[in-house]
């Protein structure tokens, strides 16, 4: 079965880039632009790895990562942050709050790819 | 003068003449070993020795008395301050300006460039550090990269791709990249600082601009020639920045209405440009003697006097800069300003004198007010004002000066030397 992968991301064209990438590797890709909603998606989307923007509008993806942490369900749900806050604080942070995988913009598609399949465990 | 620069100019004078100590001692009529005493700063000289010194070097004996380039010696101490991880023979700077002018002119010289280069950074990593508009502007320019570099790479990576797709991504990239080019633009208007047509900073704030441009002193309005909205009008600004001018030029007049400027500077001068005092005297708030005295004409006789408001966060909402003083133009300075102590004692008055770790000392005194103090169920917003002046000399004598405590402060952590500084936040960038 395909594994599954949602992109949050606010920029329209980061979003079509990585949903081409993702698809080409034969996952299925399921995006969403907004913080606010973002968590409730997720709950009923169930996807199999997460690739969260730091910067989102209404609801910053660290309150979204702190959000699913929160819950029994998505302690364990692989997050991927991505971001162009790349300071040691903000990576500490995200650590602290639970993420998986933290990457600075901009990234090699090679490298994000590569990551994604790690998490993904393949 | 210090004796130590006496003896060492006798000793360079003699020796720029070819003339032996010996020779000198005896057509001097005291004896070498004085002589030699003298010239090493072990012995003190009497009037009738350094003038009979003065005949035989065939030099005018002021040339010896006259101290050195006083302002010199404070740049080259000045210097050594800044570094004191080097232990510099401070105490013996005279001599090595005596010994070594056109050294310590340099020293001198690169000291001052330093200072310009320290206010420089400052500006910068002031605008980096606490600018929305450039934290922003870099997360753009990231997102813009990022979709420029992945998008470029599946062009080039992917030879299967559709046409459709391919078109699709060239757009992407064209729009990226003419995204890029504007933010980029944008940043580089943001930091360099434009002139306009009327010789107005648009580095400031549009009203502290115009200001600015009057050394914060519009006779028009002084002398109740003109209303604030008709000498705006004057200057074509946009709309928004007309605004905001009126607004600050009507606080400027209502200073002026309660402080009529002939009125006040004689009062002043009375009182010795004390505040509080001022305030008692001419009975008007403290708020707004202090705002008063950043609106003085520019005359020899008068002191400059800075100022530097903030709200309750410390965002600087207006400023006077003076040229030995940057303010932050946004974020904060150091927090050991004493308008940052004066936030948490609203409407205590403090005067401080404040030394900068490149060795001017300023008079300031603070202020912080309540804005809107009787708004129940919501925290009282303050404003702190302070107002500082390098020239307390013209108003203070020695022993009053004398007896203020001295706080040593910086500008900001960035460009600040002081070592061991408990209140420091940020690393010294020119370590």
């Amino acid at each position: 079965m395909r594994k599954s992968v949602l992109i949050v991301e606010d920029e329209p064209f980061i979003l079509e880039a990585l949903s081409f990438l993702l698809k080409r590797e034969r996952l299925k890709v399921s995006t969403f632009t907004d913080g606010k909603g973002c968590v409730e998606y997720i709950q009923s989307t169930k996807p199999d790895l997460v690739i969260l923007d730091m910067m989102l509008p209404n609801r910053s993806g660290m309150q979204i990562l702190e959000d699913l942490r929160a819950m029994d369900a998505f302690t364990s749900l692989p997050v991927l942050m991505l971001t162009a806050k790349g300071q040691k604080k903000d990576r500490a942070a995200a650590e602290q709050a639970g993420v998986s995988l933290f990457m600075t913009k901009p990234f090699a598609n090679k490298e994000i790819i590569q990551n994604v399949h790690r998490l993904l465990g393949k | 003068m210090p004796r130590s620069l006496l003896g060492t100019r006798i000793r360079e004078n003699r020796r720029s003449k070819k003339i032996s100590q010996a020779a000198l001692a005896k057509q001097a009529g005291i004896s070498a070993s004085y002589l030699n005493l003298i010239e090493h700063n072990r012995r003190g000289i009497g009037g009738k020795t350094l003038l009979a010194l003065a005949r035989v070097l065939e030099v005018d004996p002021r040339s010896f008395i006259e101290g050195a380039d006083q302002a010199l010696v404070g740049r080259v101490k000045q210097a050594a301050a800044m570094v004191p991880a080097i232990a510099c023979e401070v105490d013996k700077t005279e001599e090595f300006i005596a010994r070594f002018h056109g050294f310590a002119r340099l020293i001198g010289r690169q000291f001052d460039r330093a200072k310009v280069q320290d206010e420089t950074l400052q500006a910068v990593t002031d605008q980096m550090n606490s600018d929305p508009f450039f934290s922003e502007a870099m997360h753009l320019m990231l997102s813009n990269i990022t979709t420029i570099k992945s998008t470029a790479e599946i062009l080039s990576d992917d030879q299967d791709i559709t046409v459709a797709l391919k078109n699709r991504f060239l757009s992407n990239l064209l729009t990226e990249t003419e995204k890029l080019a504007q933010t980029a633009a944008d940043i580089l208007q943001h930091f360099e600082p434009s002139t306009q047509e009327d010789g107005i900073s648009s580095d400031s704030a549009p009203a502290e601009a115009i200001l600015e441009k009057n050394d914060f002193f519009i006779q028009q309005l002084e002398g109740n020639f003109i209303s604030p909205a008709d000498y705006t009008a004057r200057l074509n600004l946009p709309k928004a920045d007309e605004d905001e001018a009126i607004d600050t030029l009507v606080r400027y007049s209502a200073i002026i209405r309660k402080l009529p400027i002939d009125d006040f500077l004689s009062a002043a001068k009375t009182y010795k440009y004390d505040p509080v005092v001022l305030s008692q005297k001419l009975n008007v708030s403290l708020s707004v003697v202090l705002r008063r005295l950043a609106h003085l004409p520019k005359h020899d006789e008068i002191p400059r006097f800075g100022i530097m408001e903030c709200d309750g966060s410390g965002a600087v909402i207006f400023r006077k800069q003076l040229p030995t003083l940057a303010l932050p133009r946004y974020g904060s300075a150091c927090p050991l300003w004493p308008i940052y102590r004066s936030l948490s004692q609203p409407l205590q008055p403090i005067k401080a004198f404040i030394n900068t770790p490149t060795g001017e000392r300023f008079l300031t005194y603070s202020l912080t007010q309540y804005v809107d103090q009787n708004t129940i169920g919501l925290p009282s917003r303050t404003t702190a004002i302070m107002v500082f002046t390098p020239d307390y000399e013209m108003f203070l004598t020695k022993p009053e000066i004398a007896l203020q405590p001295n706080l040593a402060v910086g500008l900001q952590c960035s460009v600040c030397p002081r070592v061991n500084c408990e209140a420091r936040r940020a690393k010294y960038l020119l370590q």
